[in-house]
């Protein structure tokens, strides 16, 4: 199985595509959107700001959502999951739209949100095995969908409640980091992993 | 709940983790990518490399052991010195790091950290900074019964002095001062390091790490001085620490990451529970 990493040229891409390649897949990093497509599944990793990773991938947005349309998976991580939705109030340009809503700035005592925070997870075979799961945080922003039937997952900051992750078919976005969450953390890819593979 | 982290710092020079002894001799404790796996079994929130290689050969060194750390650690790692322009940051995080931490040259030159942040986001920008207290240069009155006292009210007596270059050369920037100037640059977080304290294992200078604490929104790494679980207790319940940078307490053994945290967490403070057991890939 092949997935591809989709690099914007900015930030450790190492830890991610190790930890894909240990849960059974053939990974490479490929910064054109339109050859990763030929991958079985590709992965928006979550390093960068939004206005950069938005006019980087422009070109092959249409591409990219037609694909996940038709079923391609998809897993997007902290910024990556931003950018499956439409807009963001961190910069300018749009997402994937593969899910609706916008991102907003976080609330809270202290921004960037930063550390280990827990997921209240809903049933869905990416959480496979998982009973508690405490996870990797570095955001400023947080999604907002339309549709809060998309949201499988939730974590606490603060007074504020936001989506920790969310999922429509076969296309997946986790606001924390999977890649730098320990052993769950691995356990989380490996079930995306195996979906891939189903 | 937001967790506190524990962070675990590690000396590296010419890609070898090394440990000072009195300043001067620098023993060789181990290879970088080992410890750091170790340290994440043991249950360390955070992983950070500081380069101490006065070298170029040195660095360039460095970026080969963080790309190998990154491809066999599942927690974050934070490189820092040496970090003096933004192609420096994109090399460090591109070979592996999830954060830099930059120190003398962002007294050097600000923009640095604006500039930084604009490219690879807040979140990976961590503003160091080391601060020694110092007395105010103001008119002294003696007592004829006691010590010198300052004219001016006790508080305002001392402040804390920015140094740059490794604690060595004194700067006339104010540390707090400076910490909401690097927050309002970009920064994600501020490490505060106390010169005094740090090696002494007498504590963290607590008022610093509060004091910075109250005067900027974004989370504060304290630093220097940990000789006990109980001072890194008090770092967090004492001077609301958003995470507690330790290293020689974990080095020489006088205990446990997972130690640590499980005293931690019977005093009240929400933590990560170590040690955790990673799956066979």
């Amino acid at each position: 199985m092949n997935i591809a990493v989709v690099d914007y040229g900015t930030g450790n891409l190492h830890s991610l595509i190790k930890a894909l390649e240990r849960a059974g897949a053939h990974v490479w990093a490929q910064a054109d959107l339109t050859q990763a497509l030929s991958a079985d599944a590709v992965v928006l990793p979550g390093v960068g700001a939004f206005g950069a990773a938005a006019a980087q991938l422009a070109p092959g947005i249409p591409a990219l959502h037609a694909a996940i349309a038709e079923g391609k998976p998809c897993l997007g991580i902290c910024l990556g999951m931003q950018l499956l939705f439409d807009t963001s109030e961190e910069g300018t340009g749009s997402g994937l739209s593969a899910l609706d809503g916008t991102s907003r700035r976080l609330t809270g005592r202290r921004v960037p949100h930063m550390g280990w925070n827990d997921v209240e997870m809903v049933d869905d075979p990416i959480f496979a095995g998982m009973s508690q799961f405490i996870a990797y945080y570095a955001n400023s922003y947080v999604v907002e969908p339309a549709d809060k039937s998309d949201v499988i997952a939730w974590s606490r900051y603060g007074n504020h409640r936001f989506p920790a992750a969310v999922r429509r078919d076969s296309v997946w976005g986790v606001q924390f980091h999977p890649e730098k969450s320990g052993a769950d953390g691995l356990r989380l890819l490996d079930n995306f992993v195996a979906q891939v593979g189903t | 709940m937001l967790r506190k982290r524990i962070i675990v710092c590690l000396d590296v020079q010419n890609g070898r983790v090394v440990k000072g002894i009195n300043f001067e001799a620098l023993r060789d404790v181990g290879d970088p990518v080992e410890l750091a796996q170790r340290y994440e079994a043991e249950g360390a929130d955070e992983i950070v490399f500081l380069d101490i290689s006065a070298s170029a050969e040195g660095r360039r060194t460095l970026l080969d052991t963080v790309r190998r750390t990154a491809e066999n650690l599942f927690v974050p790692l934070t490189v820092g010195g040496g970090i003096n322009d933004v192609s420096d940051v994109g090399l460090a995080l591109r070979a592996g790091a999830d954060k830099v931490s930059i120190n003398t040259a962002a007294v050097t030159r600000p923009d640095l950290i604006g500039e930084a942040a604009h490219h690879f986001g807040s979140q990976c920008i961590v503003a160091s900074i080391d601060a020694r207290l110092e007395r105010r240069q103001v008119e002294m009155i003696t007592h004829s019964d006691g010590p010198a006292a300052p004219t001016g009210a006790e508080d305002s007596a001392t402040w804390y002095r920015v140094f740059t270059h490794g604690g060595r050369n004194a700067t006339d920037l104010d540390a707090i001062e400076w910490a909401v100037r690097c927050a309002q640059l970009g920064a994600g977080e501020i490490l505060i390091t106390s010169i005094d304290q740090d090696g002494r294992r007498a504590g963290y200078d607590l008022e610093l790490t509060a004091r910075i604490g109250e005067a900027v929104t974004i989370p504060v790494i304290a630093s220097g001085g940990a000789g006990t679980s109980e001072h890194v207790r008090d770092v967090f319940l004492l001077a609301g620490a958003d995470a507690a940078l330790v290293a020689g307490i974990l080095h020489d053994g006088a205990t446990t990451v997972g130690a640590l945290k499980q005293y931690l967490a019977e005093s009240g403070i929400d933590i990560r529970q170590g040690p955790v057991e990673m799956p066979q890939p």
